[in-house]
């Protein structure tokens, strides 16, 4: 495909970098006049890199792009009349006004996510592409970053599992000499991006980002290997930027004889005055181009100005699929599920939950299984996905590199392809690697795009706590941090009963689940039937009912909580037990209930108690029902230390059942 | 022709006011799209204002003045 270069290519590409120029200039004057408020990146230089790479794409290949992002947004053929609606924070935006200049989405042009945080799309571009491959859609997909995001994990991280795994993704490095306010020779000792792409295995391109030619030659072989399957390419446009980091900041720290150079070498000059010189066009058909655009990005810019400012509703919609899941969402009726017996199966938590990845596995075409150690013959750290690649096969259960970014972004990915990924993190405390993909994406994408996109994807991570000295850093839960990020649903339950029915309801809703395993539950066993079932999410449990106190607990607390009332009945006190098992979405209505009851409320969490779950349930338990309560509600947490090594010591830490008949005294002799 | 209102730009997330320490054009004068108009100083930068339109210029303020965001501070007639 590297062609001669000729009028019409030349001529097609030279209209996607005057509509680029168009926008931006437009975007720059709004914000000028002080018509727009807001930070903005202009692409001043890198007009060429977008649109010479389009030049060799198919309409319907896909993107992922970061906040610098007008040229790549106009390049992809998103409607120019929704970039400015979205810019103008209207619901005729792309995203209806909720995503912004830094997060437009439109999945109708391929256009599948920009992000706003550095180099956070790449792990993310790796999931379209292997939900490409799965699907045999033939479909490839770049993803667009700066020099600056070449030096952040998460782009390390996604470069060898893209290689490992020959994924049809182009990296584009646009390097403009500048992250933000720091030159490339100050932040990178490497001569070049590209040069790191054989440490990756991967193909590296470095190429002239102003020389259109020179860019669509490069992308045309990263092309043809992505769609041969032969992998990705790390593609490195070198274009220097001819303007401060965002409109209005200061340049002090850019080398000004470089950027006069780089202005008088400007692509939108340069190739113009080679499209003039080659005879490809003339000066009349240039012009009548530009005016084009221009008029293109007038008429855009009024429709933004015409249209209408997001509805108040617009607020509380795009968190979930189902406004009413929002954890403070009016109580409603949830639909009644008949659930199966129990029986007298026996099987532990953990063939429980690998009876359920199973069953979903076998079942559905679009469940995939994505962690480290999952294959045989590991089978998972504490084997609950043991045989499971074997009977479904390595292409749909797949074990990967020891890359928490690389593992939750290739699953947002998936899923917004419509893929039910579960992503397995071993234990909770590493989820912290991969906060930025959790917290940033997967649970703000749907919000952010004005729910043009979602990610119904589940990740599965052990508490791995009292069980026994795993230490500060492999036995935490965190359950609280993830509830705090709207957007994320969070799910903990205590027993085997529960752990199957909830995954499999899990893998099949459409928003980013939190699926807590605690270790202390995994081998305990209890009844579970053989069929499918699915535990709706958001309905607590009362699975002892009394009339004295509520105990509330999740998860492995539900332990404490039930050898609590168990004691505390000996002593003739009535301890009603609810087993919350999802946070989010949040079964208040059955707490609040049994709290007006009982009067009476003690919350147990294994967690730290300070700033815990607990805090929320107290706080909104005390609002709901003050006047009602005969006592202050009370917490049992874990205590405010990080998890200790030694046995005697991570006994204090931990609430336990002596704790629960304390407290549960405590609340009944308070008046 | 359509009267264009120039406000106080928004240069920095922190910036709520600026000043403006000269004027590159003289009331009456024609501007072009690209022009620097004027210069605005903020806490944190110095930035040269381009025109967003071609007209007739009427600055609206002097130099010195420190005006909020998003106050006119000049009219364009196109």
């Amino acid at each position: 495909m590297a062609d001669t270069p000729d009028a019409a290519t030349a001529v097609a590409i030279y209209r996607t970098m005057a509509r680029i120029a168009a926008a931006d200039r437009a975007i720059c004057q709004a914000l000028a006049a002080g018509d727009l408020q807001f930070q903005y990146y202009p692409a001043g230089g890198q007009e060429a890199i977008p649109a010479a790479i389009a030049s060799v794409l198919a309409p319907d290949d896909l993107a992922v792009i970061t906040y610098r992002c007008i040229h790549d947004i106009v390049a992809k053929g998103t409607p120019m009349t929704e970039i400015m609606a979205e810019m103008y924070g209207r619901v005729a935006g792309t995203s209806k006004g909720k995503g912004g200049p830094m997060h437009l989405s439109d999945p109708r042009s391929g256009l599948m996510a920009t992000t706003g945080i550095v180099g956070a799309g790449a792990p993310i571009a790796n999931g379209i592409a292997l939900a490409q491959t799965l699907k045999g859609t033939g479909r490839i997909v770049t993803c667009a970053f700066g020099d600056g995001a070449a030096n952040i994990g998460a782009v390390h991280e996604a470069l060898n599992l893209a290689a490992l795994w020959k994924l049809p993704v182009i990296f584009v490095c646009q390097n403009n000499l500048y992250a933000e306010y720091t030159s490339f020779a100050h932040s990178t000792a490497s001569p070049s991006i590209a040069a790191r792409a054989e440490g990756y295995g991967m193909a590296g391109e470095l190429v002239d980002g102003t020389d259109p030619f020179a860019i669509r030659a490069a992308a045309a072989r990263a092309v043809a290997r992505a769609r041969a399957g032969a992998g990705p390419t790390l593609l490195e446009c070198v274009a220097h930027r001819l303007q401060g980091h965002a409109f209005g900041s200061d340049i002090a720290h850019m080398d000004m004889a470089a950027l006069e150079r780089a202005k008088a070498e400007a692509p939108m000059r340069t190739f113009r005055a080679r499209l003039l010189a080659e005879g490809w066009a003339s000066e009349a058909e240039l012009a009548a181009i530009e005016a084009e655009a221009e008029a293109e990005v007038a008429e855009a810019r009024a429709f933004a100005e015409g249209s209408q400012a997001p509805a108040a509703s617009e607020l509380t919609t795009d968190i979930f699929a189902d406004e009413a899941d929002r954890p403070d969402a009016p109580a409603r009726a949830r639909p009644v599920v008949a659930l199966p017996e129990a029986g007298t199966r026996m099987l532990t938590f953990g063939q429980a939950v690998t009876e359920a990845l199973d069953l979903a596995l076998g079942s559905d075409p679009a469940v995939i299984l994505l962690g480290e150690d999952i294959e045989d013959p590991a089978g998972g750290i504490v084997k609950m996905t043991h045989g499971l690649s074997t009977r479904h096969g390595r292409a749909r259960v797949r074990g990967t590199p020891i890359s928490e970014q690389a593992i939750v972004g290739a699953g947002i990915g998936a899923a917004m392809c419509g893929m039910k990924p579960v992503a397995e993190i071993m234990v909770c405390d590493f989820a912290m690697v991969a906060m930025d993909q959790i917290a940033n994406h997967a649970a703000k994408l749907r919000y952010m795009s004005g729910g043009r996109t979602s990610v119904p994807m589940v990740i599965r991570m052990l508490t791995a706590g009292n069980v026994g000295s795993f230490g500060a850093q492999h036995s935490q839960s965190l359950e609280a941090w993830f509830a705090h990020i709207p957007g994320l649903k969070v799910v903990a339950p205590s027993n085997a009963y529960d752990a199957k029915g909830m995954l499999l309801a899990a893998i099949d809703d459409p928003d980013p689940v939190i699926f807590l395993e605690a270790m202390r539950c995994v081998f305990v066993p209890g009844p579970v039937p053989e069929l499918a079932y699915r535990v709706p999410l958001g309905v607590a449990a009362t699975v002892r009912e009394g009339r004295d106190l509520t105990i509330v607990s999740w998860s492995w607390g539900m332990q404490e909580a039930l050898a609590g009332a168990e004691r505390l009945a000996k002593d003739g006190i009535s301890a009603e037990v609810i087993d919350l098992r999802s946070l989010v979405p949040l079964d208040f209505a059955a707490l609040g209930e049994s709290a007006a009851r009982t009067g009476r409320v003690l919350i147990v969490h294994p967690a730290v108690e300070f700033g815990g779950f607990g805090a929320e349930l107290a706080a909104r338990l005390q609002e709901a029902l003050w006047g009602r309560l005969r006592a202050p509600v009370m917490r049992l947490g874990a205590a405010y230390t990080p998890v200790p090594f030694s046995q005697t010591l991570e006994a204090l830490h931990f609430p336990d059942a002596d704790g629960v008949v304390m407290k549960a005294r405590a609340l009944l002799e308070a008046r | 022709m359509a009267k264009m209102t120039l406000k106080v730009p928004k240069l920095a997330v922190s910036m709520q006011e600026g000043t403006v320490v000269a004027w590159h054009v003289s009331a009456g004068a024609a501007v072009a799209v690209g022009q620097t108009i004027y210069t605005i100083e903020t806490e944190k930068t110095s930035f040269d204002v381009e025109s967003p339109f071609a007209g007739t210029l009427t600055p609206l303020v002097g130099t010195g003045e420190t005006l909020k965001v998003g106050t006119p501070i000049a009219e364009i007639l196109t």
